[in-house]
């Protein structure tokens, strides 16, 4: 960070993006609006009454943007719904409602067709490799194939651009001919991303993409996908579980609890000074900061109980309330519960949003 | 008293053979460990390392098919010591080539027949394990109550079922499961990832073991649900004091449990000794593999920075051709132009440096 541009770092996060890359203005490349998705499902297998289905909203009205050039990360427990946006954003799920604009088009009014032509523009890496890749094709067919279905090129390109992916993702020429299996997991999440280069795309939604991975090999994951988008100028919607690898990837961090965005900032905002319970919770969870400091600091925020949540109790205002150690502090105040006065995302200062009553 | 470690594991080879490959897998090739009573061995590795394999063989779970034990584990049962391997080689025949395993026969009935016969009352009883998968370790037919209830029946004393039940439920409400008696009657489907793991956990210290093998105990489940298995484990370990072995690819949480650590890779310990000289930053010798695998985490400094990891070149090691000389070679980065020859044609033994310090590299040769 350049010493002297430090205040106005403070007042607006753009201002450092266009330091870092001063030759255009970055331009919005993804705003996602309201997005909704609710799956239903069928409580017994021959229920047709409405009473008989039961609703799970795995995305509940997110809202977000993605400049170019930028890496947001989506962190938040198991079954948050992470995912689920990832998918919804590049149409592989149709929303349940909302909006999103990829490069100023609207995708989700989009026919099939020119939804087809987008892709090539955006796409996906997929969290089990093992399954998102063709067992019973070649290293080089799976590429060529994602090259062709996008590009009208002839055998000596196609040839010419994968041996360039090799060289971008680091992997070594002799494994073109091996089938996925005969990869280690390292490979295998090489081969992922180069197919999703092959087809020339700018913005990548990334999930998981070290998890299942030795710390060693994902180091080099996390140093490939930096690399890329430097040289690139790739942006990221970067999924994961693992707080170090978000905060070390992404510039702007947004955490999901059920469906829901509760605080989106700067990373190491995110990480250092959390506005939201449930943030500091996840950030000082992380076992080898408790390891460190071990004083009872962090501990005392981490109380209320911890369960499953169940998705079928209807909300009643915050839906973080039944775990939240603020709420339990402050004596169950009215507000957090109150149906009425669900939180919504508030901006307090420089950008940074957090959805509480009673932000830290 | 009893002298000596609890668990000594001596040459311990783990071999699979690999049809389609016609090779042997040598998932375990020569490890060396000692477990002393009342400590915590944490063992660290990459996947594939034979972290888990080692464990498996202690527990005699490495039976079935063409799988072959060579070398010995010992342990102490009741001031008694007792190999678990003790004549298993009767029912193998073992072709050598230059101390490489080329074919082997087995009677398989035989070689399952003796393991079966070592490991009753040692299994489950004197060592339990905590498996990796909480949720596929538990039987799904029976209630979590239940289970316990069974492993108290079976391993301990208390040889009466309203008794035995009595104890059970100590042993949730001591894993700290809310409401225990109304867990009791759940089946593991009704329980989620961390609590499965927390009946797991009062599963295998229900029959009260000598020696407890946590394999990944916290792998797979959520970061917040992760630092308070570890907590849990943590505070079970000081008021109880059992014998641990501790296996995770995790850094983070072997430096927090435990207080040894071994470092495993490619089926070998390349590294032994004090979690805290070990696990720090600080102290320079050490093996070229643990140094790497301690920079490649993401440490505040590469955070705030925002400087590229420092990556281990290379992937992991195949364990079916394993090269001549050291296994971590192709992959070093502090061979010297000295060492090379030794480094690429002579195995390094695990060599004592410092008091309770060993390493298997030829760094430390001079």
């Amino acid at each position: 960070m350049p010493g002297g541009k430090l205040v106005f770092l403070r007042f607006d996060y753009r201002v450092e993006v266009f330091d870092r890359y001063p030759k255009h203005m970055p331009k919005t490349i993804l705003e996602v609006i309201d997005l909704k998705k609710y799956f239903t499902q069928r409580r017994r297998l021959f229920s047709a009454f409405k009473s008989d289905i039961r609703t799970i909203p795995a995305v509940d009205g997110v809202s977000f943007y993605l400049k170019e050039n930028e890496t947001v990360g989506l962190v938040g427990e198991s079954g948050c719904g992470k995912t689920t946006i990832g998918k919804t954003i590049l149409r592989l799920e149709n929303p349940t409602s909302g909006r999103v604009i990829f490069d100023g088009k609207d995708i989700t009014a989009m026919s099939r067709e020119e939804l087809r032509r987008l892709r090539s523009r955006m796409q996906m890496i997929f969290q089990d490799l093992d399954a998102a890749l063709n067992p019973k094709m070649r290293i080089k067919d799976i590429l060529r194939e994602a090259i062709r279905v996008h590009h009208d090129v002839s055998d000596e390109e196609v040839d010419k651009r994968i041996s360039e992916l090799l060289e971008q993702v680091n992997l070594k020429k002799s494994k073109l001919s091996n089938f996925p299996h005969e990869l280690s997991g390292g490979e295998k999440r090489r081969v992922g991303v180069a197919r999703v280069l092959s087809v020339g795309a700018k913005f990548i939604v990334a999930d998981e993409p070290t998890s299942a991975l030795d710390v060693s090999i994902q180091a080099q994951v996390v140093n490939l996908l930096r690399d890329l988008q430097d040289q690139l100028g790739l942006s990221y919607l970067f999924i994961s579980h693992d707080l170090r690898v978000v905060e070390l990837i992404s510039h702007k961090v947004a955490v999901m609890y059920l469906g829901k965005i509760v605080e989106m900032g700067l990373s190491s905002k995110i990480a250092h000074a959390p506005r939201h319970p449930y943030t500091h919770i996840l950030w000082s969870s992380l076992v080898e900061k408790q390891s460190r400091e071990s004083s009872s600091a962090a501990k005392n925020v981490q109380s209320g109980i911890w369960g499953v949540f169940d998705f079928e109790r209807p909300y009643s205002g915050c839906r973080f309330a039944p775990r939240c150690p603020v709420f339990e502090s402050k004596g169950r105040p009215a507000v957090c519960t109150d149906p009425q006065s669900e939180p919504k995302l508030i901006d307090v200062g420089s950008g940074h949003q957090v959805a509480c009553h009673f932000p830290l | 008293m009893m002298e000596g470690p609890l668990l000594k594991i001596n040459d311990l080879r783990t071999y699979f053979y690999s049809r389609s490959k016609q090779a042997f897998i040598r998932s375990v090739d020569g490890v060396r460990l000692e477990v002393r009573k009342g400590e915590t061995l944490g063992i660290v590795g990459e996947s594939g390392s034979g972290k888990s394999v080692t464990a498996l063989s202690v527990m005699g779970l490495v039976t079935g098919g063409p799988g072959v034990i060579t070398g010995s584990i010992e342990f102490m049962t009741n001031s008694d010591r007792k190999n678990l391997l003790d004549g298993l080689q009767d029912f193998v025949e073992i072709t050598q080539e230059n101390g490489r395993i080329m074919s082997v026969k087995k009677d398989v009935i035989g070689w399952e027949r003796r393991s079966e016969e070592i490991m009753q009352g040692i299994r489950g009883g004197e060592i339990s394990m905590i498996f990796q998968n909480p949720k596929a370790a538990l039987n799904p037919f029976m209630t979590v109550g239940g289970q316990i209830t069974e492993a108290i029946m079976l391993h301990t004393g208390i040889k009466d079922r309203k008794e035995a039940e009595e104890r059970a439920v100590y042993w949730l409400k001591r894993v700290k499961i809310d409401s225990p008696r109304l867990r009791f009657g759940n089946y593991p489907y009704g329980l989620s990832g961390g609590m499965c793991q927390r009946a797991m956990i009062a599963m295998a210290l229900a029959s009260e073991p000598d020696l407890l093998i946590a394999d990944e105990p916290t792998t797979g489940l959520d970061a917040t649900i992760q630092s308070k298995i570890v907590d849990l484990l943590l505070e079970l370990k000081h008021e109880l004091g059992t014998t641990t072995m501790l296996i995770s690819h995790d850094i983070s949480i072997i430096s927090r449990l435990s207080d040894s650590v071994a470092v495993m890779y490619g089926g070998t310990v390349v590294e032994t000794g004090p979690a805290k000289d070990i696990l720090s930053s600080s102290t320079s010798s050490k093996h070229p593999y643990t140094a790497a695998l301690l920079a490649s985490i993401p440490d505040d400094y590469h955070i705030r920075e925002k400087i590229p990891l420092q990556a281990i070149e290379g992937d992991v090691l195949d364990t079916i051709n394993i090269p001549p000389g050291c296994r971590f070679y192709g992959r070093c980065n502090r061979v010297t132009e000295k060492i090379r020859k030794r480094c690429e044609s002579e195995e390094p033994d695990l060599r004592e440096i410092a008091v309770g310090r060993n390493v298997r590299c030829w760094l430390y040769y001079e």
